[in-house]
């Protein structure tokens, strides 16, 4: 993580530790962080790119197709968050073709839940 | 020849003394029977008796009838003159307005009644579960400190329900949805029931989440919601208690930056510390509190509504 400079001095981003975390996680920072990262992948929709964290090659592509909403998404976040709603959006991604999958062959979803209710 | 009539031939060729009592005791069996049959006609006679006097009596009503005097202001089937006008009357049988009318309310409280029983008897089974020996113990006792820096044990969460739940401040998106969803419920469920909740968050970062940490962030969720916080080892255990898988690294630098993977439940727990029910992701905030609210109507035991700092 070199090519981003971190640490509280960063300006237009929100405060953050010399580890890259919030210092204040609060919920105007949230907003901020949310905002951010719905401008990226939109960015990334655009340009059709999935996955952006996981390969050297999708984050090539995300580099050179959304760069500037990256650092701002990277500004906007803690560290750790960009990395969790990165990988986020590859695994929701994957998830909804496997239930479109098991839906177009006929099945039936069913979340794994507590039981609650006469089980 | 029948088989006794063989066995009394047999006897009286064998003894004719014997045979002669026997013959004696057969008639006397007789008699009996004509004395019974008499009884039946006696029987009959009172009968009949009855009989007329019930006609006496249906005379002297009909004597009344044609009195004047009538019991009832309706429109007596007497007074109906033609055929036509009786016909009318009973076009419906005895199908009508009221009667269809009695007859829905009845089912629609009959079937709302075991409904709302068969819900009840659910959610007490439930309940129940984890009550008695052998059971999945999910809670127990843990020694904390609130947001405020005062000690907060299992024995604060006594005489009230308490909604638990573990979560930690740094948490990108699933807990701050949790907990605007749990101060939804428990406003509902307040407003339902009365202050007989305690909503709970407890860290599983006790490393980040100082008792000043947690008070600042949980009051943009409800200033109600009390959050707990204490050593590694003490929120290690109590997560144990709960059943609660946590990942928090053990030893953290300053300012590092991490994610805490965790078990994302509400424990509902009643006024004894006990473990009544999870709440998943999948409730919705008015699902929740109605599942909440139900319990709370179900308990039978005393339910303390003054705050422990009031």
């Amino acid at each position: 993580m070199g090519w981003l400079p971190f640490g509280s001095s960063d300006e237009g981003g929100v405060k953050k530790t010399a580890g890259g975390a919030f210092e204040n996680p609060s919920r105007t920072n949230r907003a901020k962080c949310y905002e951010a990262r719905d401008a990226f992948f939109e960015c990334l929709d655009k340009n059709s790119i999935l996955d952006s964290i996981n390969s050297p090659k999708g984050r090539e592509a995300a580099k050179k197709a959304c760069g500037q909403e990256d650092v701002v998404f990277e500004k906007s976040c803690a560290h750790s968050w960009v990395e969790y709603f990165k990988k986020q959006r590859v695994v929701n991604y994957q998830k909804e073709q496997t239930i479109k999958r098991i839906e177009a062959q006929g099945g039936e979803i069913e979340a794994p839940q507590l039981p609650t209710r006469g089980s | 020849m029948s088989p006794s009539n063989c066995l009394v031939s047999a006897v009286r060729a064998l003894r004719p003394n014997a045979a002669k009592s026997l013959n004696l005791q057969t008639s006397a069996r007789r008699t009996a029977s004509s004395s019974s049959t008499r009884q039946l006609i006696t029987h009959q006679s009172a009968l009949s008796a009855t009989q007329r006097y019930a006609c006496a009596s249906q005379c002297w009503a009909n004597g009344l009838g044609r009195q004047s005097r009538t019991f009832s202001n309706s429109t007596s089937r007497m007074k109906l003159k033609t055929v036509e006008q009786i016909k009318a009357r009973n076009k419906g049988g005895p199908f009508n307005v009221t009667a269809a009318l009695l007859f829905v309310a009845t089912a629609g409280g009959l079937y709302a009644y075991f409904t709302y029983e068969k819900e009840r008897v659910a959610r007490k089974r439930i309940a129940e579960q984890t009550k008695g020996i052998g059971k999945p113990k999910v809670g127990g006792p843990f020694d904390l400190v609130d947001h405020n820096g005062n000690r907060f044990t299992n024995e604060d969460m006594a005489g009230k329900y308490a909604l638990v739940y573990f979560g930690f401040s740094h948490c990108p998106d699933i807990c701050p949805d949790e907990l605007d969803k749990m101060a939804l419920m428990y406003d509902k469920v307040v407003e339902k029931c009365g202050p007989v909740l305690l909503p709970i968050m407890i860290t599983c970062d006790p490393a980040r989440d100082s008792p000043a940490v947690l008070k600042e962030y949980l009051k943009e969720f409800h200033p109600e919601i009390i959050g707990l916080t204490g050593s590694y080892d003490a929120i290690k255990d109590t997560c144990k208690a709960y059943r609660v898988y946590f990942s928090t690294p053990p030893n953290v630098k300053e300012g590092q930056d991490y994610l805490v993977d965790h078990s994302i439940y509400f424990y509902l727990m009643d006024p004894e510390g006990d473990f009544v029910e999870a709440i998943g992701r999948n409730f919705t905030a008015d699902q929740a509190a109605k599942v909440i609210s139900d319990h709370i109507k179900d308990w039978e035991g005393p339910l303390k509504k003054k705050d422990r700092w009031a």
